[in-house]
């Protein structure tokens, strides 16, 4: 046996501070009173609530209630996002649960499928990070409408590994209450989810639907497959007598992309997101979900990530509060100073003095109030902004005619602003809106009159509201909504077909048929007066449409920076780490980390003063597939033994080539090997 | 091209054979023109047939080519030789030879196409020098006495040959290439034979045994030449705990990754935690210390620890979870040292982790030292996880109970070590050893046991146990389990090879057995083996 070294440690021991309680012996409910009542807080409770207060940023200078203003914004931005997101994903998989619920109660199988076992095929796509939030609804929902007749069993290939255990499980968690009927009570339903039928031992799932249906016609007995790739691959690989015994369905559930973008629409573009995610992130998380498969609660948890790194991290996220009006006292001067800083801060002030306005300049530079002031209604500048580019976005979607995904254009719509003049883009709709036939603008009239009335629910966008401009608009669409339907009401009576001078249709028929410029104007020619006026209407509608939407370039706006996070480093160190190079680099170049002296020189290169394991990594990286130990403690000893500079002597090194050597294996870069003696393998190329 | 008259001309020495003498030389071999290699074996019937096969069928396009090809005399029926480069390389070289002729026969050359034509040449020269190589070698090997009177490849030849050429070409170069992307210098590095290293051997050097080690590493680790800038990084580590507490409430759990030691940083966590709580007011903060580099560790014991903890009456997972969530106002702060450690590599393990991790009263956080942790989690036990990562590279060498210093040097050497896997260990290799193997380890377990009662406590702690190799001997021929010494000596030679019995002699040449395991753990083996 071998002898622990005696430091040995128990496997688990509570660390002396277990038993310290973090709350005060003060109880909590009075706390809460306390808080309700004062509105400044206690000098007391502030002592206890010091565990928990963000660090000053400033180096410091920050005062301690803006820090807490910053933690308070946090604190209320987020949740709501919270909330908003998990209905978003709660409704995409409400659906397929209802579906499911539906097949397992309905009688369908009782007359066409008798004797068999009734199996629902779940179609989850292949991120299985998603399944178990679907099975665990599922179950939810079973419980619910089963009213405790029906009893859900889980399984996941990694638990269930052989019959007996599976067995085991069911009739544990399934039977708990019916075994003493035994078949007795017809009530009793057993639905049994292989939640990850891909990962099960084909002769497993075999075995068990054989012994459930031979049980059928006691216990009732009905099976729910996860399936990441398709029915007709997981048929493959059952037996036919398997096949047989199974009466299925397929269900499908809402595909990740469309789940993400409707947790975008929700989370990261809506009206109730107080931080703008910048383009460059949003587009670099996107691409990390399709690239890596990742689940929706991945990019959640960046986009939570990216909240909690600009509240906790930017002293300048305290302007962003809720409140129109910032607090005056809040503001000291390393917030005007660091606004003073800011890029849009400057290219503000450049734009002024370009323009002629040196005053104004002057005062944002020199006048702190003025300044202050500035700050104050920059929050209803962004909700202008944000209303604008909500409402630009719905509207350009109620067209119908973007053929970009609404995350594209967003991100467009961020980085580049939005412009229907501009051609080629994300929004050069005016072609295809000039083309459209008299229907299709009267749908199209339709649809943006209800997005101006009612807004985009999944964005949070409320619609225009019931100013004037809302009124005035209404009034546009509604007159040039009668133009069309009279217009089409004419050419009706006179039978002809209405057409504008975009439509296609005129413009093929002289193409194909005479292709000489003479013919072209008289063709031009033909159009009758409804189709001038309907041309008229189309151009009306357009200059409109023009003019409700488009905005400006987030990065354009004053003090963008408050409210727009767009870093790529803390997420990508954060979420997608990159542990090899790390390790190499910390063993290649200890200087980075240590900042030590002694190792200045050596960048990156070999020398004596270097950490053992640092040295035996240049050697490693040097050697071959094979490595002898002798040949190495040689080399290692002539760059620290008695001969060198370093003059450690031989068994001073050697212990310290022991652990430099038994730190190579733990991190798994060399192993064992019996080719030669004392010889080991090189197991990692970097 | 002078220099490469010879070559083609032996090239066409060796063909002719098989073609008819009307070919022209520019005809380049179509893919059926390729006889099948099968046939190539048999040379004399295939040449026939193939004779009889062109001449009866007689192509218009070959006859006509003939005649519009004056230029038989040039000497480029190189490429005549059907090549045994691959198909790609053959139709760059075909096409490059066209441009090339081309441009002769037209003779006018603008700029534009001597830049074209350039290029052409490159192709044509590159794979020629291959060709070269390649002829050489076809040289050899006639000289050496092959009969085989046709060089036509066949698809047996070509594989010989080529390992012919890849050796020559590495004696060409003995020096490895330099700066190779990692993926090219390992299919480098592992090419058969490539491997030659010394046969030094440490048998010089006496190695380090455990006291020797501890003495001297505890006088060394006292004159670290960057112990305070060792201790300056791990400052810098401290001074990132208001963060990660920050992030640990907001339900994200941490793992810490890097090299280094991350133990001592972790306990001043631990410590920073228990005065700044990641829960919110009025919840009990409990904090527990799993060191998941303890050989030992097991999942029972983990849950049991964690249970007293909160004080749950249970000790099963649901049962914990499910305590935590009837209690709100407590909360579980679980700092686990090493999750990749070698023990807790069982998925098992890590999925009831991360499902405690998942709960919302259980804050996780978690040091990790090797780089390929991120391989023992699947999406699914991520996803649980919510880990954030950071880079907590500390440089602090690992304490004797992290890492086992000299046994693992010396395991890795392939010496004697004192520990063999355990009971875990010795089942794993009786499993796969018949049926009277297990028999005789079980008697030798039995004896030993035997003896160590009769010792009583007389034994002093170290010294192992042994029995008499004889004795043993005659009692496995009584229950059975061999019938001759041989027989006994290979059933022993399995254990040894395993390292799951030593024997040595003693003062007086008596052969004895002993088993390197304590006292606890044979009764463990013997419980198992009996059962």
């Amino acid at each position: 046996m071998f002898t622990a070294p005696p430091t040995t440690t128990a496997a688990t021991n509570t660390s002396p501070t277990t038993t310290t309680k973090s709350a005060p012996g003060r109880p909590a409910k009075r706390r809460r009173v306390s808080e309700k009542d004062t509105a400044a807080p206690l000098p007391a409770q502030e002592k206890d609530d010091e565990g928990r207060q963000w660090p000053r940023l400033f180096n410091g200078f920050e005062s301690p209630s803006a820090a807490d203003l910053r933690k308070k914004t946090y604190e209320s931005a987020w949740p709501v996002l919270e909330s908003e997101i998990e209905s978003v994903l709660r409704d995409a998989n409400r659906q397929t649960l209802e579906e499911v619920v539906e097949f397992l109660n309905s009688d369908v199988h009782e007359c066409e499928g008798r004797g068999r076992v009734p199996a629902g095929f779940i179609i989850t796509g292949p991120n299985i990070a998603g399944q178990d939030l679907l099975f665990s609804q599922l179950g939810d929902v079973l419980a619910e409408r089963g009213e405790g007749r029906v009893r859900f069993v889980r399984l996941k290939a990694g638990e269930v590994g052989n019959l007996k255990g599976g067995l085991k499980r069911i009739v544990r968690e399934g039977m708990g209450g019916v075994e003493g009927g035994d078949g007795g009570e017809g009530g009793g339903r057993v639905v049994v989810a292989f939640q990850d039928s891909e990962a099960f031992d084909t002769g497993l799932v075999g075995e068990l639907v054989g012994l459930f249906h031979s049980w059928q016609d006691r216990i009732q007995f009905s099976v729910l497959f996860g399936i990441a790739t398709s029915v007709e691959l997981f048929q493959a690989r059952q037996l036919k007598a398997t096949a047989r015994q199974l009466y299925g369905a397929q269900f499908d559930v809402v595909q990740a992309n469309a789940v993400l973008e409707s947790v975008i629409m929700a989370a990261v573009a809506g009206a109730k997101a107080q931080l703008r995610i910048g383009p460059g992130l949003l587009r670099k998380l996107v691409r990390r979900q399709q690239e890596h498969v990742a689940g929706v609660g991945a990019f959640v948890s960046s986009l939570k990530y990216a909240y909690m790194n600009h509240f906790y991290a930017n002293p300048l996220s305290a302007l962003l509060v809720d409140g129109q009006k910032l607090d005056k006292e809040i503001l000291q001067p390393e917030h005007l100073e660091a606004v003073r800083m800011l890029e849009s801060f400057k290219s503000h002030v450049e734009q002024s003095v370009e323009d002629g306005r040196l005053d104004h300049a002057r005062l944002l530079l020199e006048n702190d109030d003025y300044l202050k002031g500035r700050i104050n209604r920059q929050a209803a500048k962004r909700q202008q902004y944000l209303g604008k580019l909500l409402q630009s976005l719905a509207l350009v979607i109620a067209t119908e005619h973007s053929k970009r995904s609404f995350v594209e254009l967003y991100e467009a719509a961020l980085e580049e602003g939005i412009s229907l003049d501009q051609s080629p883009g994300p929004f050069d709709l005016g072609d295809a809106i000039k083309r459209s036939t008299p229907e299709e603008l009267i749908g199209l009239i339709k649809r943006v009159m209800t997005v101006v009335v009612d807004g985009n629910p999944s964005l949070h966008w409320n619609g225009m509201g019931i100013g004037q401009d809302a009124e005035a608009a209404i009034d546009k669409f509604e007159a040039l909504r009668a133009d069309v339907e009279r217009l089409i009401e004419t050419s009706k009576k006179k039978k002809t077909s209405l057409k504008s001078k975009y439509s296609s249709q005129s413009r093929v028929l002289r193409t194909t048929v005479v292709a000489q410029k003479v013919q072209l104007s008289r063709d031009t020619a033909t159009l009758t007066e409804e189709d001038n006026a309907f041309t008229a209407a189309i151009d009306d509608f357009f200059a409109f449409f023009k003019t409700l939407v488009g905005c400006e370039p987030l990065s354009n706006l004053f003090l963008n920076e408050v409210w727009q996070y767009d870093y790529h480093l803390p997420y990508e160190d954060v979420f997608v780490p990159r542990p090899g190079a790390t390790f190499a680099r910390a063993l290649s170049r200890p200087h980075d980390y240590l900042g030590c002296a002694c190792c200045d020189k050596a960048n990156g290169s070999m020398v004596g003063t270097l950490p053992a394991t640092s040295i035996l990594y240049h050697l490693y990286s040097e050697a071959g597939a094979s490595i002898n130990v002798a040949d190495l403690w040689a080399a290692y000893y002539a760059l620290v033994g008695e001969d060198s500079e370093i003059g450690m002597d031989e068994r001073s090194a050697l212990v310290l080539f022991y652990r430099g050597l038994a730190e190579m294996r733990a991190m798994g870069f060399v192993k064992q090997s019996k080719k030669k003696a004392d010889h080991i393998a090189k197991l990692k190329w970097l | 091209m002078p220099p490469k008259k010879t070559t083609n001309q032996k090239a066409a020495a060796r063909v002719p054979r098989k073609r008819p003498a009307t070919t022209d030389p520019y005809e380049i071999p179509e893919e059926d023109e390729i006889e099948p290699p099968k046939r190539r074996r048999h040379a004399a019937t295939a040449a026939a047939d193939t004779d009889d096969a062109t001449v009866s069928t007689p192509s218009a396009s070959r006859l006509k080519k003939t005649v519009a090809t004056p230029i038989k005399l040039n000497g480029l029926n190189g490429i005549d030789t059907p090549s045994r480069k691959n198909n790609a390389d053959r139709s760059a070289r075909r096409k490059s030879a066209r441009a090339l002729v081309d441009r002769v026969i037209s003779g006018a050359i603008s700029d534009d196409e001597a830049e074209e034509g350039d290029i052409a040449r490159e192709i044509y020269e590159s794979s020629e020098d291959e060709e070269d190589e390649e002829d050489e070698e076809g040289e050899e090997e006639n000289l050496n006495g092959e009969t085989e009177p046709t060089t036509t490849p066949s698809k047996f030849a070509p594989g010989r040959k080529r390992k012919t050429t890849t050796t020559r070409t590495r004696k060409r170069s003995p020096t490895p290439p330099r700066d190779l992307p990692p993926h090219e210098q390992y299919f480098f590095q592992n090419k058969p034979g490539l491997s030659k290293t010394s046969n030094n051997t440490l048998s010089s050097l006496q190695l380090l045994t455990h006291d020797e080690y501890f003495s001297l590493s505890r006088d060394l680790s006292s004159a670290n030449p960057h112990k305070t800038d060792i201790t300056h990084l791990a400052s810098l580590h401290v001074s990132s705990f208001p963060q990660w507490a920050f992030e640990l409430s907001q339900s994200f759990s941490l793992c810490l990754y890097g090299y280094g030691s991350k133990r001592q940083i972790l306990h001043k966590f631990a410590t920073y935690l228990s005065s700044h709580p990641p829960c919110s007011l009025g919840q009990a903060n409990k904090i527990v210390i799993i060191n998941g580099y303890t050989p030992s560790i097991t999942i029972r014991e983990l849950l049991c620890s964690l249970a007293s903890a909160v004080s749950s009456p249970t000790t099963t997972l649901p049962g914990i979870l499910s305590y935590l969530t009837t209690h709100p106002n407590t909360t579980l702060t679980i700092l686990l040292n090493s999750v990749s450690s070698p023990h807790l590599r069982k998925g098992s393990f890590q999925s009831i982790i991360s499902t405690l991790a998942s709960h919302a009263q259980v804050y996780l956080c978690c040091t990790t030292d090797s780089p390929d942790f991120a391989l023992l989690w699947d999406s699914a036990v991520g996803t649980n996880f919510r880990f954030l990562y950071h880079d907590c590279t500390t440089f602090c060498s690992y304490s004797p109970s992290e890492m086992e210093v000299v046994d693992s040097v010396h395991e890795l050497l392939g010496r004697k070590t004192r520990r063999v896997g355990g009971k875990e260990g010795v089942a794993f290799v009786l499993r796969s050893l018949p049926e009277n193997a297990k028999s005789l380890f079980r008697l030798l377990v039995g004896e030993v046991l035997c003896a160590d009662e009769g010792d009583g406590q007389g034994q002093g702690q170290g010294e192992e146990i042994s029995v008499e190799y004889r004795m043993v001997y005659n009692k496995a021929v009584e229950e059975f389990i061999c019938s001759s010494e041989m027989a006994f000596r290979t059933l022993l030679k399995e254990f040894h090879d395993h390292q799951i019995i030593t024997s040595h002699k003693d003062a007086l040449g008596t052969e004895l057995l002993s088993l390197p395991f304590g006292k606890e753990e044979l009764e463990g083996i013997l419980e198992e083996l009996t059962t």
